[in-house]
């Protein structure tokens, strides 16, 4: 069910309703049912029951002997097993090509002939995000932040709450349990503040990463046929794309749950306008980047490992450095499982996770030096231009480590940043050329002007949305500009949006985690 | 509470109007389906139904001056078979014809033209109904390209239509002056395309096993109904395999007691000249459809009963649309009509 789908609007309308007009104690039941059905949508089989029930029945079980025997060694043990069940199933599910693939390089590599067939193997929607969800309820419960719940079903309703299953935000139970089992009486400012948001994310969607998709799916797909500039055109509209489908996104899945009357962590921030790429990763994704600060990054850190390793770099190279090499392995430890986490395939894990690391790296270790430059040459870090520069720096180290994230394979990301760099003059002075450039972009230009009065908006929103919250400026406005905007807004996606028959939707970037 | 009932209401209101508005713009261009809707409830006196064959050879605005009764088309190009049956039944919400025409050329077609376009232009064309869910489930389900999840995509049309904004809305608005009461009368269907004659055969060739279960669901749902339908093989080229499918579909027809006429085999109906009648091989001109009408519907007129409304003020649209045919005939062709239905 895709979340722009009329399928899934539907699906949620039927649901709210039910949902407000059963007896309140029901309610968490509603959602359930429809979780269920939501989970099952695309593929009920056997199969597909049981990878719910393998993660649900122990994740359950073993949180309660987690909870019963909480500050115990037999505690670790349970949380090590429930871990080891949820991540076995994540692997197998997900990520047997990424290991079949290295086997065949390495056979390769020392001229083996036998190959590994790929195997591709249905896996139930979201399981990414709910492995994850399930694994953090197990560590809160271990570290005493929440209570294990009693109520099996209850606990299938947090593994599986449906807005959240497709593209996240990550959720933590101690944030979620009121939440999800209170009774929640309809809310009219609710019901407008979510429906705007659905609005919103659906205009990001349909109007904006829609057409992005097509320039870039275009440019991608046929290399050969594009010169330099429309192949870093391609690479620099790419961000934006994954922002506005992602993002987008997450509005839809926010707004679904405000009017329900479950908030939800936010999960960006105004990326674009993050002047370092730590700082970026920071707005981006957030609650990806704080389960992996949670659960990962600081139990590294203050695991044996790194604290000897600490203990011995501190005797060689003194206690600021080891610290960071610590830290640094921390780091490159983290972002390899971001990567890992986006997909089995070399192209996530350089993309969006070691070029991450490495750029986060190298700003941090030249940060001083830059410092001290700016200071030497009297450069004013704080004026416009130079903020303006840190963004787009930021912009198109980013971009750049999309190239590896976009592409099919690690040959064709090579093959897209070759492209940009096989700079040919000639072929900026060929009209034909131009032409036949123009013609094979994927868009004509009634959707291309379409695209940048659409960029123009969200930039404009963007802008606004620094200086304060945008639906409550909204609100505050008299009724007729009020009801213009949203009219604005609803015919915009209505009329200019690239959906149904006619349109082949890019399928939605995130949904595939 | 109640303020915001209100409010939500109003709201609701202005963007069903504006949803009405943009849709009526953004629509495919009106045809003879849409216009069908336009008569008065329970006006016509024959709704005549099929593909593009209605609509070029029935002038339904002569055979009105000439006898006074209304016949109603529901006709889009290349039409399935499968949706004749839920157009009879849309007919049959609407109106109360004392008989309806049914062509049955395209029952010949291999499955194939079961394309979206040929599905959609009829379909799009109907009322939001159950009947019309119905019509487009049964024509999909001869799809094996098109998944049920795709369906949505035609039960609500604006869903395709959304992105018509980039072509010209302007017959959206205007509405097609090309239709007269369902006949299609255009610059192209005056030009005169040579032929060569087709003479019928009476050999046999099976229809193939979906059309024919396509046919017999037809004809049981006449039955049923008690309906007065006549079935009928227009005039025109064909090959000898469609011939001989059409014959087999005749002979289904009247092992069922259906009436069926063939105009190809009519002994009293040689008029039609195949180099001058047709302005492409499947299809009449303005001149051949003329010969057509003036025969058929003298011949509806002698065998049915159907009533004289040419005295009554409430049909004289029909005057009106046949006054508009003649005009734009003369300035099409530089000829009054009149001399071409004395020749």
């Amino acid at each position: 069910m895709v979340l722009t789908s009329f399928v899934f609007l539907i699906f949620c309308v039927i649901t709210i309703f039910i949902y407000y007009i059963v007896p309140k104690k029901l309610q968490w039941c509603i959602l359930l049912i429809s979780s269920i059905i939501f989970l099952f949508w695309n593929n009920f089989s056997i199969s597909t029951v049981i990878q719910a029930l393998i993660v649900l029945i122990p994740t359950y079980i073993l949180g309660r002997l987690i909870d019963k025997n909480y500050n115990t060694e037999k505690a670790k043990k349970f949380l090590i097993l429930g871990i080891l069940i949820i991540l076995a199933q994540l692997i197998y599910l997900k990520y047997t090509n990424l290991f079949l693939t290295t086997a065949n390089h390495i056979f390769n590599l020392f001229n083996i002939e036998y190959k590994f067939n790929l195997i591709y193997r249905n896996s139930l929607i979201g399981i990414s995000y709910y492995s994850l969800i399930m694994i953090s309820y197990l560590v809160d419960i271990y570290r005493g932040t929440c209570k294990a719940q009693k109520n099996i079903l209850k606990c299938a309703l947090f593994m599986s709450y449906f807005p959240i299953l497709t593209s996240g935000p990550f959720v933590r139970y101690d944030n979620m349990e009121n939440q999800l089992y209170e009774k929640h009486k309809f809310n009219y400012k609710n019901l407008c503040n979510g429906l705007i948001r659905i609005l919103w994310g659906m205009f990001k969607i349909l109007v904006i990463s829609e057409r992005l998709g097509m320039i870039v799916n275009s440019i991608y797909g046929n290399l050969n046929e594009f010169n330099f500039i429309f192949i870093f055109m391609a690479a620099i509209l790419f961000p934006i794309q994954l922002y506005t489908n992602f993002s987008g996104s997450i509005d839809v899945i926010m707004g679904t749950s405000e009017i329900i009357g479950i908030k939800l962590p936010e999960n960006f921030s105004l990326p674009f306008f993050s002047r370092t790429l730590a700082e970026f990763w920071r707005n981006w994704h957030i609650t990806l980047g704080a389960w992996l600060r949670d659960y990962i990054f600081y139990p590294l850190q203050k695991s044996n490992v790194m604290q000897n390793l600490n203990k011995k770099c501190k005797n060689i190279f003194g206690k600021k450095i080891a610290r960071k090499i610590s830290m640094y392995l921390s780091m490159i430890i983290m972002w390899t499982l971001i990567g890992i986490w986006h997909g089995g395939a070399y192209t996530y894990i350089i993309g969006s996770g070691l070029l991450q690391f490495l750029f986060i790296f190298l700003e941090d270790i030249l940060g001083p030096t830059s410092k001290k430059i700016n200071n030497k040459l009297g450069i004013n870090t704080e004026v416009f231009s130079y903020k303006l520069y840190q963004v787009i720096r930021t912009y198109l180290l980013f971009s750049f480590a999309m190239i590896f994230f976009k592409a099919n394979s690690v040959t064709n990301a090579i093959d897209i940043i070759r492209g940009i760099f096989t700079i040919s003059f000639s072929s900026l002075f060929s009209k034909e050329r131009i032409y036949a450039m123009i013609n094979n972009i994927g868009l004509d230009m009634f959707d291309f002007i379409i695209l940048v009065v659409a960029l123009i908006v969200l930039f404009g929103i963007q802008l606004l949305a620094r200086k304060g919250k945008i639906r409550e400026k909204l609100f505050n406005q008299n009724i007729v500009f009020r009801w213009v905007v949203i009219y604005t807004l609803i015919f915009g996606v209505i009329i200019f949006g690239c959906y149904g028959a006619g349109y082949n939707p890019t399928a939605f970037i995130y949904r595939q985690f | 509470m109640k303020k915001n009932i209100i409010k939500s209401i109003v709201f609701i209101f202005i963007f069903c109007a504006i949803l009405f508005i943009i849709t009526k713009i953004l629509w495919l261009p009106p045809n003879a389906i849409s216009y069908f809707y336009k008569e008065k409830e329970n006006s016509l006196d024959v709704v005549y139904v099929g593909s593009s064959n209605v609509l070029a050879h029935f002038n339904t605005t002569l055979a009105y001056n000439l006898y006074g009764y209304t016949t109603g088309i529901l006709s889009s190009n290349a039409q399935p078979f499968a949706l004749i049956k839920y157009l009879l039944k849309e007919a049959e919400k609407y109106q109360n014809p004392n008989l309806y025409i049914v062509d049955i050329t395209k029952i010949t077609d291999d499955i194939d033209y079961f394309s979206t376009e040929n599905i959609r232009e009829c379909v799009d064309s109907m009322k939001f109904s159950r009947n019309r869910i119905e019509a487009i489930n049964e024509a999909l389900s001869y799809r094996k390209d098109v998944s049920k999840n795709e369906y949505i995509n035609y039960y609500f049309s604006f869903l395709m239509y959304h992105n018509r904004w980039k072509y010209n809305p302007k017959t959206n608005i205007v509405g097609n002056k090309n239709f007269y009461k369902g006949y299609w009368f255009t610059k192209e269907t005056c030009e005169v395309v040579p032929q060569n004659t087709y003479t019928w055969k009476k050999d046999l060739v099976p229809l193939q096993e979906d059309n024919k279960k396509i046919l017999i669901s037809l004809i049981n749902y006449i039955n049923q109904n008690n309906l007065k339908v006549l079935f009928v093989v227009p005039i025109r080229c064909y090959d000898e395999e469609r011939n001989g499918r059409l014959n087999d579909a005749i002979r289904i027809l009247q092992e069922n007691e259906l009436n069926v006429i063939n105009f190809n085999t009519l002994n009293d109906f040689d008029d039609i000249d195949f180099s001058r009648d047709l302005y492409n091989e499947a299809h009449l001109n303005v001149y051949g459809a003329t010969k057509y009408t003036l025969y058929f519907a003298k011949y509806l007129k002698e065998n049915y009963e159907l009533e004289d409304h040419r005295n009554d003020e409430n049909y004289s649209s029909w005057n009106k649309e046949y006054e508009r045919f003649k005009e734009n005939f003369k300035k099409m062709v530089n000829k009054n009509y009149e001399e071409l239905l004395q020749k």
